[in-house]
């Protein structure tokens, strides 16, 4: 008897196949210990730390963990958050915020105003000099307040005073952080500190586990305010497969998605047990020109004609760019203060409309006239032909750029298109200061975004002149604006500070170094079968996360306590208790259309089990067979 | 006088008429091989699409010039379907195969090139020039071919200028050719030394040799004609080889979107999410081309390589 | 002789990791959009603290010698620096977190491929012009044309999106409280199998392709005629010559198209999402993170002039004439 390898091997793949079907049952058993609520993202976390985070999800994960000084509430109002109470001086000079009693962070330490005195010593101290604490980002919220000092004559009070009266303080991003864990945290290493998990904060949720795929949060047991149904939160990041993300979503995978393409946005509106929400952004896609007047790499002198750049404004078909490339999800945009922003937005005067022939005609009366090509030459007798560059982090940008090429070619106004990655783009875009401007700023025009602050300081003053050499990607220099820009930062109030803002925001519109293409929508996307009392913010046309604070998480109940039973569909519109708006965009289920797909790997598996077995069944029996006939040849 | 020319007529006619018979083997053997047939007319079709894809969708719909509804089954307007801007799949299908080819070639040409100079100057020179350029040729033979290029794409760009053109081609579809070419020519080269080697012991080049012609020439005239064989039928496989590059590198997003292949269209079927949505016209067209031709050059390439070169099966 | 052969082969494979490593360099030094300059899209960095942050990434100093120098140091002594991306974390923290999911995928799915690939080779070449041979061949060969990611997005399609029998991305489910060990594993095992099976497929045809033409060359070989001619009968002749012959190739073959693979395979860890470094790659490279894109490229670069040299030593021991 020749017992041969194969039969060996097929002994051990079956015991494999048995012993893996002796695992199956423990699966069935397995229970629902926890109640997860599953986020899903394209971005991905870049760091916990909240002074070292550049993105969206680094927001949202810091203000799950920290409590900023106050809070934003659902229309973004001042809520308590670290403090309960507030209050003014009389000259507007001093601000005294009242810090709860019997606070605690997560890891039982008492939370007291020191706590606050020292984040925001880190944040003085760092921004003092020009100096910037981590990436940044969040200085702006001390430095434009004029604060001059941060004290605390006991633990529950904490006085903060500034130079110059302020209203910013009650709008401030910078979170609270705990001083016995960052006791040795100064501007100088704030940069390297990791804030490893787990995370110690008075936010509802802390981080206990970070990969660089996901972030797992658990609920704070000492937090304060509501405690969310939701007993752990996983924020789970798809970068570059955003399908795959809505895929996730679809199989029950995630609760919630923010950010899935237009194009599965649009069914997942008609999804079962889905709420699929488009809500305003606070953020804009712009077409910019390269206005840079002292040198640079321009191709033709016209685009740093204001009248040039007007009258291609004309040439821009908004509805129809909104309508194909973000399938209607977004408004015609006008001012670098978006809408979003209710309290500054102003519309200008003139809007420019689609007009092919008023924009030919103000080229030919601003002097460009056609060459015997059709194609219009510039005042020192070049033909134009403007490159425009889109980077390649979405295919919008590309489609855009699509329609941009074809419009303008019709008044004559040849363009040339290219997609680059965002390190060479950011290259192109900002002139080193410290090298001359001659073969610097290659490009003639660009289309790329901004996502702003809730304070509108952030979008206005990339196109200051002190901006050229950093963030400036018009390098538009206009001295009215700029001077406009400190008065409306001094302003000591906000309706002062309003009418400078609008005329900031004609200023831009009428010289266009922007030409503001569309507000983007957000598009966010969640289950109602799992939680419900899904809340927007702001109330009305918001959408419950990725806005500002955490507030919304608290207010999830899970959806299987929910007490009148069968109305499942009351809480597939979202409305905010007592406001009662309209809802937004939102599409209840009809009948649903699949059926019956149990989400059990199971039928696969034990398939592919009969499979092997059969296989090595047969390959077994095909041996036998010829062993034989080989002994008979034998 | 006159004598000698006689003679001389006679040897380049009797030369021309041993190439014309073996061209009529070469195509009678190949004839015997129906797979390599079928690859042939398979390649035939899409070369003619490559050459002329206006002549059978018009010019490439784009954006500004799209007719058709967002994201459209098949129907009687748009065989094929359309795309998210309401661009007739068939008409992107159609040009992308255009687009596919051109890349693919090229970047072909780019790795033939390399590998036949390095292949047959190594074999042919030998000793210290051998050794530096096969260990060179190893380097190029480790590095991660897909890594090396999703740097190298944007160091090209850098290098070349973003908006430069050569001969009507748009510079990142260059830099796909480039990236191809330079993690594909080492295996091409090791094949072509080996065979060099060979032939620089056969009796022929010895002699050659012997009455004083130089390298190049003996390089040129000798061993070059001698390894032919091997790289015609190498050509067809990294052809191949390079159009499935091509795809993954345009999936990962080096594409260019202004000039759409297969594989931007299934990037941009991606990113649109048309496989969650059940847009299956999106994937699927594109997908099959690719198989097609790639298919098609693997049994061109495989059977040249059994008919050609019979004992000197090149395997990749 | 034998020793000989060794420490050439050794030497070699030390020599190229070296040019990897000073290509490695100076591939990442000429990448456009130098890191410092991303932080411009920042509306509040000053001057000052660009020169701070490219002080405290060495940026400042003199490329040649005192950058190089720096670096192979740093290199040597197995220092990749910090990622830019994930601030603060060493580069070999956030390799290791991604190395495991991508050797347990490729490893699964490179074993997968080798038991069906070869098997499936194997017996074709040997029942060359049979059903088996038609059929097993046909399919070998278009999924040798197909890439991977369109067996993935295909897959994905079907399973996961379609009948929902597998979860579509990931590797585990995250949270939902205590697991015991073997519904993680299951869980894993859930997540593990349309990935793994992608790969598998996509290497399937090349390997069986590759097993097929290598059996039939080597039926048609002198000794297995001489075999033939001695009267053993045609599968004694496949287990005990041809096979191991044919296997020889093909083995050497897999480990030196080690590279191949998992670049190619990125594109299957992007559809699914899989943790692993393909999907680190990319993430890398959208954000130019060039520590990590480096030891990426070292690490890739490394494994497989390691997994050629075990491949060369391998063919020397069984195969004597490659020794002289």
């Amino acid at each position: 008897m020749r017992s041969s390898l194969r039969a060996k091997v097929a002994r051990t793949i079956a015991a494999f196949a048995l012993a893996l079907a002796a695992l199956l049952p423990a699966a069935t058993v397995h229970a629902k210990d926890l109640l997860t609520l599953r986020v899903g993202t394209v971005e991905s976390l870049d760091s916990l730390n909240p002074f070292e985070t550049a993105l969206n999800v680094g927001y949202e994960v810091f203000t799950l963990n920290y409590d900023l000084l106050v809070n934003f509430g659902p229309n973004n109002e001042p809520v308590p958050g670290f403090a309960d109470k507030w209050t003014q001086s009389p000259d507007g000079l001093s601000w005294t915020f009242h810090i709860r009693d019997g606070m605690k962070w997560s890891d039982g330490v008492p939370a007291t105003s020191a706590d606050v005195v020292y984040t925001y010593n880190l944040e003085l101290e760092g921004t003092k000099n020009g100096g910037v604490v981590g990436l940044g980002y969040l200085d702006p919220y001390l430095k434009d307040s004029f604060v001059t000092s941060v004290t605390a004559p006991d633990p529950s009070t904490v006085v903060i005073t500034s130079s110059r009266p302020t209203t910013k303080l009650t709008h401030s991003y910078i979170p609270i952080v705990p001083q016995h864990i960052w006791k040795n945290v100064t501007p100088a290493n704030v940069a390297d500190f990791e804030n490893k998990v787990p995370v110690v904060g008075t936010g509802p949720y802390q981080a206990v586990e970070s990969t660089s795929q996901y972030v797992r949060m658990v609920r704070n047991p000492n937090y304060w305010g509501k405690q969310g149904a939701a007993d752990e939160i996983v924020l789970q990041y798809y970068p570059s497969a955003p399908d795959t993300m809505v895929a996730a979503f679809k199989n029950n995978e995630l609760d919630y998605i923010h950010s899935p393409s237009a194009e599965s946005f649009n069914q997942l509106k008609t999804a079962k047990n889905t709420v699929a929400l488009a809500s305003e952004g606070n953020g804009f896609t712009q077409l910019n020109y390269n206005t840079y007047t002292k040198g640079g790499g321009a191709s033709t002198t016209a685009i740093q004609d204001p009248a040039f750049r007007q009258a291609l404004g004309y040439a821009i078909d908004k509805p129809t760019l909104i309508q194909k490339v973000l399938l209607g999800y977004g408004t015609p945009g006008t001012t670098q203060v978006p809408p979003w922003e209710k309290a500054w937005h102003t519309e200008p005067n003139d809007v420019r409309t689609f007009d092919i022939a008023k924009s030919n005609q103000m080229l030919d009366a601003a002097g460009y006239p056609r060459g015997s090509d059709g194609t219009r030459v510039d005042k020192q007798g070049k033909a134009i032909n403007l490159r425009l560059y889109v980077p390649n982090t979405t295919p919008d940008y590309a489609k855009d750029a699509q329609f941009i090429q074809g419009w303008f070619g019709q008044v004559g106004v040849k363009v040339t298109t290219q997609v680059l990655d965002e390190g060479t783009l950011v290259d192109d875009e900002a002139l080193d200061t410290t090298k001359p401007a001659k073969g610097q700023l290659n490009y003639d025009m660009v289309i790329w975004g901004w996502v702003g602050d809730p304070d509108p300081n952030a979008l206005l003053q990339i196109l200051l002149t002190s901006s050229i050499g950093s963030t400036s990607d018009s390098q538009w220099s206009n001295a009215q604006y700029d001077q406009l820009y400190d008065q409306q930062n001094e302003a000591a109030t906000d309706a002062e500070r309003k009418t400078y803002m609008e005329q900031m925001q004609q200023i831009f519109y009428d010289q266009a170094p922007y030409d503001i293409l569309y507000y983007d929508n957000n598009l966010d996307a969640y289950h109602t079968d799992k939680f419900a009392g899904w809340q927007n913010q702001p109330v009305v046309g918001g959408a419950p996360f990725f806005q500002d604070g955490s507030i919304n998480y608290t207010l999830l109940t899970d959806a299987s306590l929910a007490t009148p039973a069968p109305s499942a569909t009351a809480n597939a519109a979202p409305t905010a208790a007592g406001s009662g708006g309209p809802a937004p965009t939102v599409a209840p289920a009809p009948a649903p259309t699949d059926s019956g797909s149990s989400g059990s790997p199971l039928p696969l598996i034990v398939g592919i089990i009969a499979i092997a077995i059969l296989l090595v069944g047969f390959i077994g029996m095909t041996r036998r067979r010829r062993a034989a006939a080989a002994e008979e040849d034998e | 006088m006159t004598a000698p020319a006689v003679p001389e007529q006679s040897v380049r006619n009797e030369r021309l008429r041993l190439r014309l018979q073996a061209i009529r083997t070469f195509a009678r053997r190949f004839a015997s091989r129906p797979d390599g047939v079928i690859g042939v007319i398979v390649l035939l079709v899409f070369t003619v699409l490559a050459i002329a894809p206006s002549l059978f969708v018009g010019d490439l719909q784009t954006a500004t010039t799209a007719t058709g509804p967002s994201l459209s089954p098949p129907t009687a307007a748009n065989l094929l379907g359309t795309d998210e801007l309401g661009r007739d799949i068939l008409n992107l299908t159609i040009h992308g195969t255009r687009i596919s080819m051109v890349i693919g070639l090229l970047a072909t040409i780019v790795t033939i090139f390399l590998g036949a100079l390095v292949g047959i100057i190594s074999g042919y020179v030998g000793g210290r020039v051998d050794t530096v350029l096969m260990r060179i040729t190893d380097f190029f033979l480790v590095l991660p071919t897909f890594v090396l290029a999703l740097i190298l794409a944007p160091i090209i760009l850098d290098l070349v200028g973003a908006n430069s053109e050569f001969f009507g081609i748009r510079v990142t579809l260059l830099v796909i050719v480039v990236v191809i070419g330079v993690t594909s020519w080492a295996s091409t080269a090791r094949i072509i030394r080996s065979q060099a080697l060979s032939v620089k012991e056969l009796a022929f080049v010895g002699r050659a040799r012997v009455i004083g012609s130089g390298p190049g020439h003996i390089m040129w005239r000798h061993i070059l004609p001698n390894v032919m064989n091997l790289i015609v039928a190498n050509t067809v496989l990294v052809f191949g080889g390079s159009i499935l590059t091509e795809t993954t590198l345009s999936f990962i997003g080096l594409g260019d979107p202004f000039a759409p292949s297969w594989g931007q269209v299934l990037n941009a079927a991606e990113s649109a999410g048309a496989m969650g949505l059940g847009a299956w016209w999106y994937v699927v067209p594109p997908s099959v081309c690719i198989v097609l031709v790639v298919l098609a050059f693997t049994l061109v390439g495989s059977a040249l390589d059994d008919v050609l070169n019979p004992r000197l099966r090149v395997r990749r | 002789m034998g020793s000989r052969y060794l420490i050439r082969k050794v030497v070699g494979a030390c020599l190229t990791i070296f040019m990897i490593v000073i290509l490695n360099f100076v591939l990442f030094r000429m990448m456009p959009g130098s890191p410092d300059r991303i932080l411009l899209r920042n509306p509040n960095v000053t001057a000052d603290a660009m020169a701070a942050a490219r002080t405290r990434w060495g940026l400042d100093k003199p490329l040649i010698p005192d950058q190089l120098v720096d670096y192979l140091e740093a290199t040597a002594s197995g220092d990749l620096g910090f990622s830019f991306k994930f601030h603060g974390e060493q580069v070999t923290d956030v390799l290791a977190g991604r190395l495991w999911p991508t050797v347990i995928l490729f490893g699964a799915g490179e074993v997968l491929a080798i038991i069906f690939g070869l098997a499936l080779g194997a017996y074709s070449g040997w029942k060359r012009g049979g059903p088996i041979d038609y059929i097993g061949n046909g399919i070998s060969l278009i999924l040798y044309s197909m890439p991977y990611f369109v067996i993935g997005i295909l897959i994905l399609g079907v399973f996961a999106v379609g009948l929902h029998w597998f979860p579509t991305s990931g590797m585990l489910t995250i949270g939902g409280g205590d697991d015991t060990f073997a519904s993680q594993l299951l869980d894993f095992f859930g997540h593990l199998a349309l990935p793994v099976t992608t790969v598998a497929i996509g290497l399937i045809g090349q390997y069986s392709i590759l097993m097929r033409s290598s059996v039939i060359e080597t039926l048609g070989e002198d000794y297995v005629t001489t075999a033939r001619a001695k009267g053993l009968t045609s599968g004694r002749i496949l287990r005990s010559h041809a096979l191991p012959n044919a296997l020889l190739p093909a083995v050497t073959l897999i480990a030196i198209n080690l590279g191949y693979v998992i670049g190619g395979a990125i594109t299957v860890e992007v559809v699914f999402n899989w943790p692993g470094l393909g999907t680190l790659t990319v993430t890398a490279l959208e954000a130019r993170d060039y520590p990590v894109l480096q030891g990426i490229f070292l690490l890739l670069s490394i494994s497989v002039v390691l997994a050629n040299l075990v491949a060369d030593l391998i063919y020397g021991r069984l195969d004597p004439r490659v020794r002289s």
